[in-house]
């Protein structure tokens, strides 16, 4: 009897889908929505405010510490995405050459950073590029004559963050593209015996268009993450020097909590919000081109 | 048998998640602070001995990270009804505080139900506890910066008097002969090292503000960011601090632990810090680990007047919104404020004046070293201005962090990092 | 099989020259926080402790509350990581075997919101907690982390490829939904439950934001955000500070060391690349 059965389904669905249908209404569906209402206020952090229209968008328009701080978010982005791309294929083809214990190791070294949590990863580096004692500041000075105060400079400061924002989660990318290697290798091997390909064209012309739906991949998770970046910098700069590392979640923060000002602190998360989402749209393309 | 060991078991259990196991009988207070490293550990020591002098009160202590991250902590808290019972504040942002309504005013009935009055208290800490003639905040002490020196290294540059202090440091001129004698540039020793690097400018504030006061200068006065000629005198103490960068006497960009390393190691003769790194050079030199003689005074005279930049720490109650503090905890958190004052000679052991005068004219504290040999700066102590874009993480800290600290460290030049000073402070009093 | 030609040594070499490298921050910050705070400081690089002590981590210990806030991490992280794989098992089997109305509207808002930009929701999420009254307090800090919808996408992939004969068969004998969830689906999964158990707890014991937005003392402090609370404003403590990241680096680091083939298969998992 289907209708029974279809009822009863019905039934064990609820119980199944309910708790998580409930968890996702109240903290998703409704604080998104809270935020775009919010956004059309001028209410403070906690409290009521008053319905102002478009003029907190408008407002967006220019304000300067925003657009900057869109402009720096873009800037890491450029600085992150691609190097970690292209570093995380390069470090996986790598520790694919080798075998067994070494290669655990190897990957073990490459990977391990990826686990940490931010704050460790803040100390960590705070101490090796330390002006005065940092042991990173010897090949510096070497270089340049003279030690660099990477996160007080603004000409080093974002680039520095970038560099360690790669350092820290290269892992992922890394792992991602042994999994893509592995799966292809067996290709590559039949057709590079094939023609006897010199390695570089082996590379150019077998692997990589095969490695292509992963670089995709990598390249839009990372394109999706780095836009949200945030903890790294207000650890390391605080939006600083001359606000020259300020980027978009910071300015949310500073907005809403420490200036009070909920409902365009909320107007500048609705941007953020809409760019990932149309971002995230991009990445489930890239998602389904991948070959299974 | 079995019964007991359950019971310690909960007993630990509950100890381990703070809840405390003889709740019933005790008064439980939250109380935040700001106070890590030397201070830290003096203020943990008071609370414990309040605590087994006063068994029927708890402290519950959290300590929150120094500067911006504890005053956005308590303003956000405050304005959703949460927050401590008790804190800690500076009373350079008492104004800020106040106007963004986060604290709660004491009433002079609640001061006297603890014994507490204004003739207890220095009348420069008393009136920089009040905002609009109402006392918001109950002083601690009075802090300061003061000059640290390596007697060795003074001694075998001829710098050192025969009672064991700097000589001849008086004025900007003599200051910087001396600084140049202290340079050795061939091994990298610095005559003087400061905090002009991350994570904020805030000892670029309190040495700027020291010497724009030694010229008798306002920072800010009827409303007006540094009017008329204080313009010119505040972009001579910059241009005074970034000289000694510029000259290679002090390291450009030097982070905070990084500017008491470099003293504590010798690689700089002098350093210019607050008096809450006593502690760090007494237990330094206590584990014969310091490898000098050192010593303490207030800044020298750079310019016309002695004088000096202070702050004072105190205890504040938050404006909880809708939850007000009840009553019988308003009675132990005063019970508190009031202990730790009458026996802040402990607090003094962190470097700090204390506020509450029969303390610091007891015989004790006068014989207290180091802080005898600065504690004459109180007289000609400079407190911040008393208004809303000045204290502790107020605007014109992000004015220090933004233009005056790159000014002292040659990426920016003074005129314009003081024009933009004022530019920015100005608007920000709109 | 393998020749060894000079390029192929000189390529191992570098590959080892650059793990080298890539770790040694590691290696560093962890050999500071054995040193004696003065040697730390000393002109000369040493690379090996002259005197290993562990007074940094004695002094963390003593003066910070980091034991609270490793009750507090661990409780969230686990309550998180309970939580999460619950509320996602359970949508994920009805969305893979059960037929409902609105089925399909759900897997799609579930996959729209794959990658939840939780950064941008900060500030109502903030709003809800305090509605709630949950401010500094544990469910505060658990709460607008159980959102975690990839958790869902994987499962579903996971009972989607188990063949239909089973839950059939298991139908025939009568048993009901929650017998054939618990008895078949789940037991015949439990390693993408472990992996993905050890990659929520990790992420949950590294958010950093979150609850340093809504932490505001040690009643709800988590070990990630305390360890910068106890920060630079006092003193020489380059030493102190590694030993507070080591202490807090510790347990994820511990997961992934003895877990590590099951972290890797679920990193590849959640960014939807089946092992």
């Amino acid at each position: 009897m289907p209708t029974v059965r279809k009822r009863q389904q019905t039934g064990a669905a609820v119980v199944f889908v309910g708790p998580f249908v409930v968890a996702y209404l109240v903290l998703f569906v409704y604080p998104t929505l809270k935020m775009v209402v919010l956004s059309f206020t001028n209410a403070p952090l906690i409290g009521e405010g008053k319905w102002v229209g478009w003029s907190n968008y408008l407002r967006l328009a220019h304000d300067n510490l925003f657009l900057q701080s869109v402009g720096h978010t873009i800037y890491f982005v450029v600085l992150t995405v691609i190097p970690t791309t292209l570093l995380g294929l390069v470090i996986a083809m790598m520790v694919l050459r080798l075998r067994g214990l070494l290669q655990s190791l190897v990957l073990a070294a490459f990977f391990l950073p990826y686990i940490l949590p931010v704050t460790v990863v803040y100390r960590i580096w705070e101490w090796m590029i330390d002006p005065q004692f940092g042991i990173a500041q010897l090949p510096i000075r070497l270089l340049l004559g003279h030690s660099v105060a990477m996160w007080s400079d603004p000409l080093w400061a974002m680039p520095s963050i970038a560099f360690i924002t790669i350092w820290w989660t290269n892992g992922f990318n890394v792992l991602l593209f042994i999994a893509g290697l592995k799966n292809i290798s067996q290709d590559v091997h039949d057709a590079a015996s094939l023609d006897g390909a010199h390695r570089w064209a082996r590379f150019r012309y077998i692997t990589w268009p095969l490695i292509w739906p992963v670089t995709a991949l990598v390249l839009t998770i990372q394109l999706i993450l780095q836009l949200k970046i945030f903890d790294q910098v207000y650890l390391m700069t605080v939006g600083g020097p001359f606000n020259s590392t300020y980027v978009v979640v910071q300015y949310i923060y500073k907005q809403a909590f420490q200036s009070n000002h909920g409902g365009y602190g909320a107007t500048v998360a609705v941007v953020l919000f809409v760019a990932i989402a149309a971002l995230s749209v991009l990445q489930f393309q890239a998602l389904r081109v991948r070959p299974s | 048998m079995k019964g007991l060991w359950k019971n310690v078991a909960a007993a630990s259990a509950l100890a381990l998640l703070g809840l405390g196991s003889a709740a019933e009988a005790k008064t439980q207070i939250v109380w935040w602070d700001f106070l890590a490293g030397g201070d830290g550990v003096r203020m943990k020591a008071l609370i414990s001995a309040f605590q087994k002098d006063n068994p029927d009160i708890e402290i519950n202590a959290t300590t929150l990270e120094w500067g911006v991250p504890f005053y956005t902590k308590v303003q956000t808290s405050a304005a959703i009804g949460q927050g401590p019972d008790v804190m800690t504040y500076h009373l350079s942002r008492l104004p800020l505080g106040v106007s963004t309504g986060t604290l709660r005013p004491f009433t002079d009935d609640e001061l006297k139900s603890v014994g507490l009055t204004k003739d207890d208290y220095f009348a420069s800490d008393w009136d920089a506890a009040h905002v609009d003639g109402k006392l918001y905040a109950v002083p601690l002490d009075i802090h300061s910066i003061v000059l640290y020196y390596n007697k060795d290294l003074l001694k075998k540059a001829g710098l050192l008097g025969d009672d064991g202090k700097p000589k001849g440091f008086d004025g900007l001129d003599n200051f910087n002969a001396a600084l140049k004698a202290l340079t050795d540039a061939g091994s990298g020793h610095y005559a003087l090292s400061m905090h002009n690097g991350q994570p904020d400018g805030s000892s670029v504030w309190r040495i700027f503000y020291t010497l724009l006061s030694q010229q008798g200068g306002t920072f800010m006065k009827d409303g007006k960011v540094l009017d008329g000629d204080n313009l010119g005198k505040a972009e001579k103490a910059l241009n005074a601090m970034a000289n000694w960068a510029a000259q290679g006497w002090m390291p450009k960009n030097t982070t905070y632990p990084s500017s008491i390393a470099l003293f504590t190691s010798g690689k700089a003769a002098m350093h210019i810090n607050g008096v809450w790194e006593v502690p760090t050079m007494v237990d330094l030199a206590k584990q014969n680990k310091l490898g000098f003689e050192w010593g303490a005074i207030p800044v020298p005279t750079l310019f016309e007047h002695p004088a000096t930049w202070a702050d004072s720490h105190a205890f504040a109650i938050p404006n909880r919104k809708g939850n007000d503090i009840a009553p019988d905890k308003l009675k132990a958190v005063l019970t508190t404020i009031a202990w730790i004052n009458k026996h802040s000679i402990d607090w003094a052991s962190a470097g700090h004046i204390p506020a509450y005068k029969p303390v610091t004219e007891s015989p004790a504290f006068e014989t207290l070293k180091p802080n005898a040999d600065y504690s004459a700066l109180a007289k000609t102590a400079v407190f911040d201005p008393k208004s809303t874009i000045t204290g502790v993480a107020s605007p014109a800290y992000d004015a220090a962090t933004n233009f005056m600290e790159p000014a002292v460290n040659g990426q920016m030049d003074a005129k314009s990092a003081i024009e933009q000073t004022r530019d920015e402070l100005q608007n920000a009093l709109q | 099989m393998k020749r060894f030609t000079p390029s192929g040594v000189a390529l191992t070499s570098l590959t080892l020259l650059a793990a080298a490298l890539w770790i040694f921050p590691l290696y560093w910050g962890i050999i500071t926080s054995l040193k004696p705070e003065y040697e730390v400081i000393e002109p000369a690089i040493s690379l090996i402790p002259r005197h290993w002590t562990l007074d940094a981590y004695v002094y963390v210990f003593a003066n910070t509350a980091i034991l609270r806030w490793y009750v507090n991490s661990t409780g969230t992280a686990v309550a998180i990581t309970v939580l999460v794989l619950i509320l996602s098992a359970g949508c994920a089997y009805a969305l893979s075997q059960l037929r409902f109305p609105g089925q399909y509207l759900l897997y799609g808002m579930i996959l729209a919101s794959f990658m939840v930009p939780i950064q941008a929701l900060i500030v109502t999420h903030f709003v809800l907690m305090n509605s709630f009254g949950l401010i500094d307090s544990w469910l505060g800090v658990i709460l607008p982390q159980l959102i975690v919808p990839v958790t869902v996408i994987v499962y579903k992939q996971f009972f989607d490829s188990i063949p239909k004969e089973f839950r059939e068969a298991a139908l025939l004998d009568g048993a009901n939904e929650f017998q054939i969830f618990g008895r078949i689906y789940l037991p015949m999964n439990w390693g993408v439950t472990t992996a993905l158990a050890i990659i929520t707890f990790i992420g949950a014991w590294n958010n950093f934001l979150w609850p340093f937005l809504v932490a505001n003392s040690n009643a709800s402090m988590t070990v990630t955000v305390g360890i910068t609370q106890v920060h630079e404003n006092f003193g020489v403590q380059y030493a102190r500070n590694l030993a507070g990241a080591v202490i807090a680096a510790l347990p994820v680091a511990i997961a992934y060391l003895v877990f590590q083939r099951r972290v890797t298969e679920a990193i590849m998992l959640s960014a939807g690349i089946k092992g």
